[in-house]
């Protein structure tokens, strides 16, 4: 999921970065007005935590792979939409910086993919709907499904369309998606499974410190009369086994998976729709009419003009110029960087 | 646990350089930020088929590179992430764009080649752009450029804080991993009915810590504005600028006319 | 005039689990007592409740004349410094000089002034040389010695200080109680590092099921061998050789 810069043009980047500024901007002043002071530290904290829980190997029963947790849905619904968007704009430049996991210039798309979706779509809009009135373990395992699959698949499209939009692959949308679409379901789904383990374990443990149980807010409750009620709520519902929660698990896991596989599969055509009514042609070829639509917006949005060799035939004479220049130009470079660095070491 | 220690030491790796780096260079944090931005914009905008324009741009790297003493090999295994994604979208082109662009000896080269060469040379470039960032600057330095790149203070706040208790999290992690795995006969990571307690615990310990370290801060006068301030200590204002302004214009350069290729003129 | 007061204190979590139960006790100016007891015994409890950490409980608390109140607690915390067990979640920020520098910047001291304080606080502990160091890159006596800096950067009146000798080897427990001596102000040491408590403390409270067993010279009931034994302790090293 996480965008490499090959894949992007500046100008979507940087659209991209406006998107993902004005909703970490939103985000901030939001949190100002809750004027809870210890939210701050805990953002930090759970930074570091989703980063740490990221590593750790999950086996997938009957696979024999393992998979892993992303975050942005399980954070948002501990700490609310925005404060775990804050905190996952954290874990995502601490990955894209020490491990390559994406691009710095593509931060500000994948930020969008996966930390706006997870936060706004599967927080704000899924987890809050569905915990509107009252909690229970059916709707934590449900939200955190819906939420992660749901989240997944958007991230996805948006990764599609980010690629798209750049021209610097001629593979069809159509296969792009279709590749790209069920994987994400896949991943979704572990994700969702993972993520509604770990609530429900809170939910049983300190229900207090989710998002929204009784309309309060997660922190407010911390440390407080929650042990109490912990035990009273032990005594009234019989813990599920372990594998009947596995059964509920996958049975909501499949159905909703195929729903959106459905949903998924239809999408294809709707971008494909939607270019022959913007372009205007019937038919629409594998690779040509959407690419250079997408090279249009491209060459408008360059920072400059474009001196490439896409109709000139001296291309060889420039290339094998090229190539003597390049080597000389280079290797005076390494010469003088070496003897720079030698008189450095002498002072 | 695998992954626990590659991020361990990667993190110990990144930060025992850029504190190498640290004390020796006077440019400012914010002066490389903003040229390793220039860097990454200029290299992917360049258009697919133009591998020599790309290719101009590895001078940034090369000069950095011996400058600042850093192994490209060191950083080629950070490569393999991106390579995976790459390959898969670049081979499509090579399918897809058929169009014989030039003859090179004989053997027609298509727009998909070139494309697809395009493709993996930026994938690379930007992977050692943002690689070098963090071994000359450091997180910790990079929060105080984004601060003064007027990034709201709660955010770097959130960043410092998380890069603070990254490896204590991390190692907290791993503890726990190796009491699991002792105690499992499964060595293949945590089995499906730990899949909520294991993380759950993490999680509830690291939210006790949180609040242990907002009752340290209570104490310490906090009232819910985060004060730091982040002293550079002898930034060389002068030689930043220099800096900034010589790169952005070489890119700036490379990025209109074909260096590479008028140099070679020269010769011929 | 006693510097802290605590009279008939009772406190408990969640309203119904009682850890601390009628405690009384008073501390005078520049008078260094030890607070010792078993785990569990409600130590960092009672320390909590003196900087106002863990909110309503019952009895009399006062600090430095002022009675622990959610009013007075700004004043209160600028006058007593504590230093936790885990020094981990004392420093939060990535460099001991930053980190130092938090307190003295939040009373809103000019940066000369703040600067001045935190070399000042990092030489008295002797960790002078280590103002640029990132915090996760120190071994444990250092970043106690860190924890206690930012404390101190404060100049406080009052320090509390929990568990500090936990996890320390011998050669840094022994510095740190050389720094410990060195300190000026009011100092309780909640412990249960009794040969620590012997050389600090002229004073000791036995804290046990949250109740004061018994309060009194230190070198009197850190000698009582049945007392110890009953309330989860046992002889100091140092004493258990003599005998």
């Amino acid at each position: 999921m996480h965008m490499a810069d090959a894949l992007i043009t500046p100008a979507v980047a940087g659209g991209m970065y406006a998107c993902s500024g004005a909703a970490m901007c939103y985000s901030v002043k939001k949190i100002k007005g809750l004027e809870e002071p210890e939210k701050i530290p805990v953002m930090g904290v759970m930074g570091a935590f989703v980063f740490a829980a990221q590593m750790i190997n999950f086996t997938i029963p009957g696979t024999g792979s393992s998979g892993h947790l992303c975050g942005g849905v399980l954070m948002s619904a501990v700490l609310g939409p925005e404060a775990g968007f804050l905190t996952m704009i954290g874990v995502l430049l601490v990955q894209c910086l020490l491990f390559a996991d994406g691009g710095l210039l593509a931060l500000g798309a994948n930020i969008w993919n996966m930390a706006f979706y997870g936060c706004f779509i599967g927080g704000l809009l899924i987890w809050k709907c569905t915990m509107k009135r009252g909690m229970s373990r059916k709707k934590v395992i449900a939200a955190s499904f819906v939420g992660c699959i749901l989240t997944l698949q958007l991230g996805a499209f948006s990764v599609v369309l980010e690629t798209m939009i750049s021209g610097v692959t001629q593979l069809p949308p159509g296969i792009f998606l279709a590749a790209m679409q069920p994987i994400h379901l896949a991943i979704g789904l572990v994700e969702g499974g993972i993520t509604a383990a770990v609530l429900l374990f809170l939910y049983e443990m300190r229900p207090e410190l989710l998002w929204g149980y009784n309309g309060r807010t997660a922190m407010e409750k911390a440390g407080g009369s929650g042990e109490r009620e912990q035990t009273a709520y032990r005594k009234k519902a019989a813990r599920l086994s372990a594998w009947q929660t596995v059964g509920v698990l996958a049975v909501s896991a499949l159905v909703i998976g195929g729903l959106l596989s459905q949903a998924a599969s239809a999408y294809p055509d709707g971008l494909e729709w939607s270019i022959e009514r913007t372009t205007g042609r019937e038919e629409i070829s594998a690779s040509g009419d959407i690419y250079e639509a997408a090279a249009d917006v491209q060459e408008a949005a360059a920072l400059f003009p474009d001196y490439g060799f896409r109709e000139s035939g001296s291309a060889v004479g420039t290339s094998f110029s090229g190539v003597i220049g390049g080597i000389t130009v280079i290797g005076l470079c390494v010469i003088c960087c070496y003897a720079l660095r030698f008189f450095r070491k002498r002072r | 646990m695998d992954r626990l220690q590659t991020a361990i030491t990667a993190l110990h790796e990144a930060d025992a350089e850029s504190g190498r780096r640290k004390s020796r260079s006077r440019l400012t944090p914010v002066a490389r930020l903003i040229v390793c931005i220039g860097f990454l914009g200029v290299t992917v905008s360049f258009d697919k088929y133009n591998i020599a324009g790309l290719l101009s741009m590895s001078l940034y790297l090369i000069v950095t590179g011996i400058w600042e003493e850093i192994s490209l090999w060191k950083g080629f295994s950070r490569l393999k992430y991106i390579f995976a994604v790459l390959l898969l979208l670049g081979i499509a082109n090579i399918f897809y764009d058929r169009n014989v662009i030039m003859f090179l000896g004989g053997i027609p080269i298509t727009g998909g080649m070139l494309s697809f060469v395009t493709l993996f040379l930026k994938g690379a470039f930007a992977v050692y752009g943002a690689y070098f960032l963090l071994l000359t600057v450091g997180i910790d330095r990079l929060c105080m450029a984004l601060r003064k790149l007027k990034v709201p203070r709660m955010m770097v706040t959130v960043l410092l804080l998380t890069y603070r208790y990254l490896i204590v999290l991390l190692k907290e992690a791993q503890r726990m991993m190796q009491a699991y795995e002792l105690r499992s006969f499964r060595h293949r990571g945590i089995h499906i009915r730990a899949w909520g307690d294991f993380p759950g615990l993490l999680l509830l310990r690291s939210m006790d810590r949180a609040l242990q370290i907002y009752d340290s801060m209570l104490l310490r006068g906090y009232d819910g504005e985060f004060l730091y301030e982040m002293t550079e200590r002898k930034a060389g204002w002068t030689i930043s600028v220099l800096y900034m302004a010589g790169w952005l214009a070489l890119f700036a350069l490379l990025r209109s006319v074909p260096v590479f290729a008028l140099v070679g003129k020269l010769f011929l | 005039m006693s510097e802290i007061r605590v009279e008939q204190l009772s406190y408990a979590y969640d309203g119904n689990r009682e850890v601390l139960s009628d405690v009384s006790f008073s501390v005078e100016p520049s008078e260094t007592i030890g607070l010792i007891g078993a785990n569990g015994a409600g130590k960092s409890t009672l320390l909590k409740i003196l900087v106002g950490l863990l909110g309503k409980y019952r009895g009399q608390a006062e600090m430095g004349g002022l009675p622990v109140e959610k009013k007075h607690l700004r004043q209160i915390r600028a006058k007593t410094g504590y230093v936790f067990q885990d020094s981990e979640s004392q420093l939060f920020l990535s460099t001991v000089y930053e980190d130092v520098a938090f307190g003295p910047r939040n009373y809103g001291y000019d940066e000369e002034e703040v600067d001045r304080r935190v070399m000042a606080a990092l030489e008295q502990v002797h960790i002078g040389y280590l103002k640029d160091r990132q915090i996760y890159r120190m071994s444990g006596g250092q970043k106690k010695l860190a924890a206690i800096a930012t404390v101190l950067s404060l100049t406080p009146e009052i320090i509390l200080l929990d568990e500090p000798s936990i996890a320390l080897d011998p050669r840094n427990r022994k510095n740190l109680i050389q720094i410990i001596g060195e300190m000026e102000g009011t100092k309780i040491i909640a412990s249960h590092d009794l040969d620590m408590i012997l050389d600090t403390c002229e004073r000791t409270i036995l804290l046990a099921g949250g109740k004061i067993i018994r309060e009194g010279r230190t070198e009197d009931i850190l000698t009582d061998e049945a007392l110890l034994t009953a309330n989860g302790l046992e002889l100091p090293l140092s004493l258990g050789k003599r005998n």
